[in-house]
């Protein structure tokens, strides 16, 4: 009985990742259709720009939440980071690329503040990356108070060579977002699924108990799950800065329930143990595709996008929650006949 | 006198009264009366806020649905004021729209077994979303200056009608859970699911009602919201949940539920609200107003968790050196 479950979750997780991919290709298939501007490679990848940081943050977060944890700080520390790189660089007179080293430095030592006390001290993940969250906003707008500069008009003026970072764009058509996400993913997927590292995440989050009797060190890999998000947050935080040419301190704010989503949507299980970097990056294209997509091609505005994203997160969740438990689906089926009996 | 400390809900007002004194020292305008009692005023909706969501953390579940449903349920509230239903429609309407919301989030994570932070994070996105549909983006204002004025109106001395009445409730909802034995279903369901169950408790209906009771609070917080502010922009709520959460924690509730009660949420809904006005009397700017609370926040939590750990070690030693000593008695 229980092999022959295990068998079942086992195939529909084999399929997973190919129904997202479904997904994608459905999406494309249908806006194409509407808007055939929606194929144009300049749009398509131009269309990265706004989810890249939901790309990026997503994949790491997958480690963390593989460990049974969850880190809803992310957000804030691409503010954090942002405004670090602009208050060094502007006020403290820092070489651009060592203002960038500096702002995921402290990332990682906010990642590592918080993981500490998850894995160290045993508080709850969602209290500790709670209050992270509100520290390092606050931090943030600290920071932003050392600068010359008004914090509501961030700092501008990048150098040329720092703006290109996202401005580069490879044969022409494929931006520099686009390949920095690709080679993270590569990055993420082999540090995951290839690495004794990876293992010993996964082992972490399916018994942590049995992981630290088998001479694992729990508690260092579950901390550094958390230092691995904080520095793709800052990553995230460059990469955004450079991109809108403006260092600010809350430019993360809204990015907290995407992410989380993303993670979900690929597959990954929030009670640990199971999950995929595949995954998520598809899901994190879906999403993207979604929110660049109807507003193009069903002129569907750009507030009204939490909708249709909230209801792909909830069918896709419900779905999974009816046919990955056979006796829901009976029950449902049983339901379904008595209905039709009467 | 030991059991009084240990109990969390005095702690957290123990930690409020010890902050109210120590700013005191500092500044003594912050000793007069109507000073504190503004402090309590102004925690109102969170108040509410806190007051529901402790239902569902109880439970062992979260709900990060409730800004959504705040600005929701202020928006249909504050439109009906404008259009002149007066308050006997506006009140139920908005609170029909909590309980709605919150009735689908108790059937996803309670029937359909969906982790409640993933399905009330779905919620949350398609709540929102209709928020902007119905307001088609644009506030909501003009409201009748007899519903706005009421935010300021005293009921005894400093004490506004909203604080009046949101105490009650929460007074009310604390003895029920405390003294029914229904009540007390709450609390063992989140300390114990599988354990409740086997004992005849109806968890998944208990976890239902919590989540409802959860959307219908957030509800009556918005109409609260909708007459203090005095227009509802689209975004009005956004993050309400996630500082609500935190005010239950500061209150002294476990997230992993069956640990802390409908007072110690609402206390820390005072301690929370709170820090912005005490830093303005300590001479700060409220730029630090989330350094300070989440500084408080991961303090609170990382010292509770210990306290926490060392008396489970304890209770292991005493239970451990007691069996030895039963065995010692036998043989002899």
């Amino acid at each position: 009985m229980r092999t022959s479950f295990s068998l079942k979750t086992k195939q529909i997780w084999k399929k997973w990742e190919f129904i997202l991919f479904l997904v994608i290709v459905l999406e494309i298939v249908i806006f194409a259709t509407k808007n055939s501007k929606f194929l144009m490679p300049r749009v398509l990848f131009g269309s990265m720009n706004d989810i890249i940081s939901i790309c990026i943050i997503s994949l790491f977060v997958t480690f963390v939440m593989i460990t049974g944890g969850i880190d809803i700080q992310a957000g804030s520390i691409v503010g954090l980071s942002s405004i670090i790189l602009g208050v060094a660089w502007q006020d403290g007179g820092v070489n651009i690329w060592a203002a960038s080293f500096l702002a995921m430095a402290a990332a990682g030592v906010c990642g590592g503040i918080s993981g500490f006390f998850i894995a160290y001290c045993g508080v709850q993940p969602m209290v500790v990356t709670l209050g992270g969250s509100f520290l390092y906003t606050g931090i943030g707008l600290l920071v932003s108070k050392l600068s010359a500069t008004e914090s509501y008009k961030g700092i501008n003026g990048f150098p040329e060579s720092f703006l290109k970072l996202s401005k580069f764009k490879l044969f022409g058509v494929i931006p520099s977002q686009v390949i920095i996400f690709l080679i993270l993913a590569v990055l993420a997927y082999i540090l995951l699924h290839k690495t004794r590292y990876g293992r010993q995440v996964f082992l972490v989050g399916v018994n942590q108990n049995a992981a630290e009797y088998s001479g694992i060190h729990t508690k260092l890999i579950i901390m550094s799950t958390y230092v691995l998000s904080a520095v793709s947050a800052s990553v995230a935080g460059i990469i955004l800065t450079s991109y809108l040419g403006t260092a600010k301190s809350d430019i993360g704010a809204t990015l907290t329930l995407p992410i989380i989503t993303a993670v979900v949507l690929g597959g990954t299980l929030s009670t640990g143990g199971k999950g995929s970097v595949l995954g998520t990056a598809l899901a994190a294209i879906a999403i993207g595709t979604l929110r660049f997509g109807l507003p193009l091609c069903f002129k569907v505005s750009q507030q009204y996008l939490d909708i249709p994203v909230g209801i792909l997160l909830l069918v896709i969740i419900i779905g999974r929650a009816v046919f990955g438990r056979p006796e829901l689906r009976t029950y449902l089926m049983k339901m379904k006949w008595n209905g039709k009996g009467n | 006198m030991k059991n009084i400390l240990k109990n969390r809900e005095v702690n957290s007002f123990l930690f409020l009264a010890g902050l109210i004194f120590l700013v005191g020292l500092i500044n003594q305008s912050f000793w007069k009366p109507e000073t504190i009692i503004n402090c309590f005023n102004d925690s109102v909706v969170f108040t509410l806020l806190s007051a529901g969501i402790a239902f569902v953390i109880l439970t062992g579940e979260i709900d990060v649905s409730i800004g959504a449903v705040l600005g929701l349920s202020a928006a249909v509230g504050a439109t009906l004021l404008r259009d002149g239903y007066g308050i006997v429609a506006a009140l139920p309407a908005a609170i029909i729209v909590g309980a709605l919301v919150g009735l689908i989030n108790g059937i996803g994570v309670a029937v359909l077994n969906i982790p409640s932070l993933i399905f009330t994070l779905g919620v949350n996105g398609v709540v929102r979303g209709i928020v902007y549909v119905y307001t088609k983006g644009a506030w909501v204002e003009n409201l009748p200056a007899n519903y706005t004025i009421l935010s300021n109106r005293f009921l005894v001395g400093n004490v506004t009608y909203f604080y009046g009445a949101a105490l009650v409730i929460v007074i009310i909802g604390h003895l029920i859970l405390t003294k029914t034995r229904k009540g007390k279903y709450f609390v063992a369901v989140g300390d114990n699911a599988a354990g409740a169950t086997l004992v005849g408790i109806p968890a998944d209906k208990t976890k239902i009602i919590a989540y409802v009771l959860c959307g219908v609070f957030a509800s009556m917080a918005g109409m609260i919201y909708a007459s203090r502010i005095g227009f509802i922009t689209p975004t009005a709520g956004n993050g309400y949940e996630m500082k609500a959460i935190a005010a239950c924690v500061l209150g002294g509730l476990s997230l992993t539920g069956g640990i802390g009660s409908l007072a110690g949420a609402s206390i820390g809904a005072v301690i929370m609200s709170s820090i912005s006005r005490i830093l303005v009397f300590l001479g700060f700017s409220s730029d630090y107003d989330n350094t300070i609370t989440g500084f408080l926040l991961l303090t609170i939590v990382v010292i509770n968790t210990a306290v926490q750990n060392r008396a489970a070690l304890k209770n292991r030693h005493e239970i451990l050196s007691a069996r030895t000593a039963e065995k010692g008695g036998k043989k002899a």
